[in-house]
């Protein structure tokens, strides 16, 4: 699986203020006003993916195909808000974007027993310490966000290693999302570094 | 007047990714449930969605997918009436009769023969199987694999009346 959003050499001010003051409105309403059926829809997917992996041991692709592309789309819109980069998220499960790329691998087949794992036990061997520490680079990233406004507004560049903290935060989210609903047998990392 | 079918697929010439498609259809009974909103509309809205999606993919996925349409059609409408009896008991305080004992049980019945063959369905639409229900399956197998000659004319552009 694959992660990235590209960090870039320089950050438009203009976009930043824009961002910050009317991103609500013109980025986050229309996106979150179609997410919100499209995810009620993967919702119903993930909800017959996981009776077909209990079934059957496999994700079926085209379910899974969706699920990576609402991920993606997630991506681009989270990249956005949280000044990772330039640009207007585009709309769609198959649209694509060149700042960033998820990609995920199609598994042919699934454990069962580790699906039930996850049913039952996920919220304490997989929640509990994930979300644990995710709080804490959560509270870590809004107040980055909230210095990354200054700092683009100022020098319109984004220090590496704050794009690199934030970006990681993501990646770290974004794997257990993947273990969680039963997209991957492997369980997540406690790290948001790129791993081969 | 003979009416002219395309030929049914086998199960070793449908792809994998095809039969999933086709078991996905008889698991929209359970769409209610993943959204959390227990209307029984919920089911029949998720399997329209979901056949207004995949009718293009293939003549087996068409089939399976209209099929779990129309058969959630009956136990949609048992199923309100059930809402109905309930809003008539809880809001106007109307009395629980034997008719409404009958009315939920056969709808208790009907929901549970609807499950049994949405479950059988799926694992046949799995194995690249047809699986015909009553008066349904019949229906399906018609109205997706009868030839329809295509009548429509061609859309011409034209330059505005001026």
């Amino acid at each position: 699986m694959k992660f990235h959003i590209q960090h870039q050499e320089t950050y438009s001010r203009g976009e930043v203020l824009l961002r910050t003051f009317f991103g609500f409105f013109y980025i986050m309403l229309p996106h979150a006003f179609v997410l919100m059926f499209v995810g009620m829809w993967a919702s119903i997917l993930s909800l017959i993916a996981f009776f077909s992996v209990l079934f059957t041991g496999r994700y079926p692709q085209s379910f899974f195909e969706f699920q990576v592309g609402l991920i993606r789309w997630s991506t681009r819109l989270n990249a956005r808000t949280l000044n990772l980069c330039d640009g207007y998220p585009a709309f769609g499960i198959n649209a694509t974007d060149d700042l960033i790329d998820v990609q995920v691998d199609y598994p042919e087949s699934l454990s069962r027993g580790t699906l039930l794992l996850r049913v039952f036990f996920g919220a304490f061997y997989v929640g509990i310490p994930h979300g644990f520490l995710l709080l804490f680079r959560y509270i870590g990233v809004m107040f980055l966000l909230a210095l990354s406004f200054w700092v683009i507004l100022f020098t319109g560049k984004l220090p590496a290693s704050w794009h690199s903290f934030i970006t990681g935060t993501l990646r770290w989210a974004f794997r257990v999302n993947l273990y969680m609903s039963f997209m991957t047998d492997t369980y997540p990392p406690f790290t948001g570094k790129e791993i081969e | 007047m003979s009416t002219e079918l395309y030929d049914i697929p086998q199960p070793d010439e449908i792809d994998i990714r095809e039969k999933e498609d086709a078991m996905g259809a008889y698991f929209m009974m359970f769409a209610a449930m993943a959204v959390g909103l227990p209307l029984p509309v919920v089911n029949l809205i998720a399997a329209i969605i979901y056949y207004y999606l995949n009718r293009s993919k293939s003549r087996f996925v068409h089939f399976h997918s209209l099929q779990s349409l129309l058969s959630q059609i009956p136990t949609t409408l048992l199923n309100w009436g059930i809402v109905y009896i309930a809003v008539r008991i809880f809001v106007y305080d109307d009395d629980f009769t034997d008719i409404h004992k009958g009315y939920i049980l056969m709808t208790a019945v009907a929901n549970v023969i609807y499950f049994i063959f949405s479950i059988i369905g799926a694992m046949k639409a799995r194995k690249g199987k047809f699986y015909y229900f009553l008066f349904f399956g019949e229906i399906s197998y018609k109205y997706v694999f009868t030839k329809r000659e295509d009548n429509r004319e061609a859309f011409v552009n034209k330059p505005p009346k001026m």
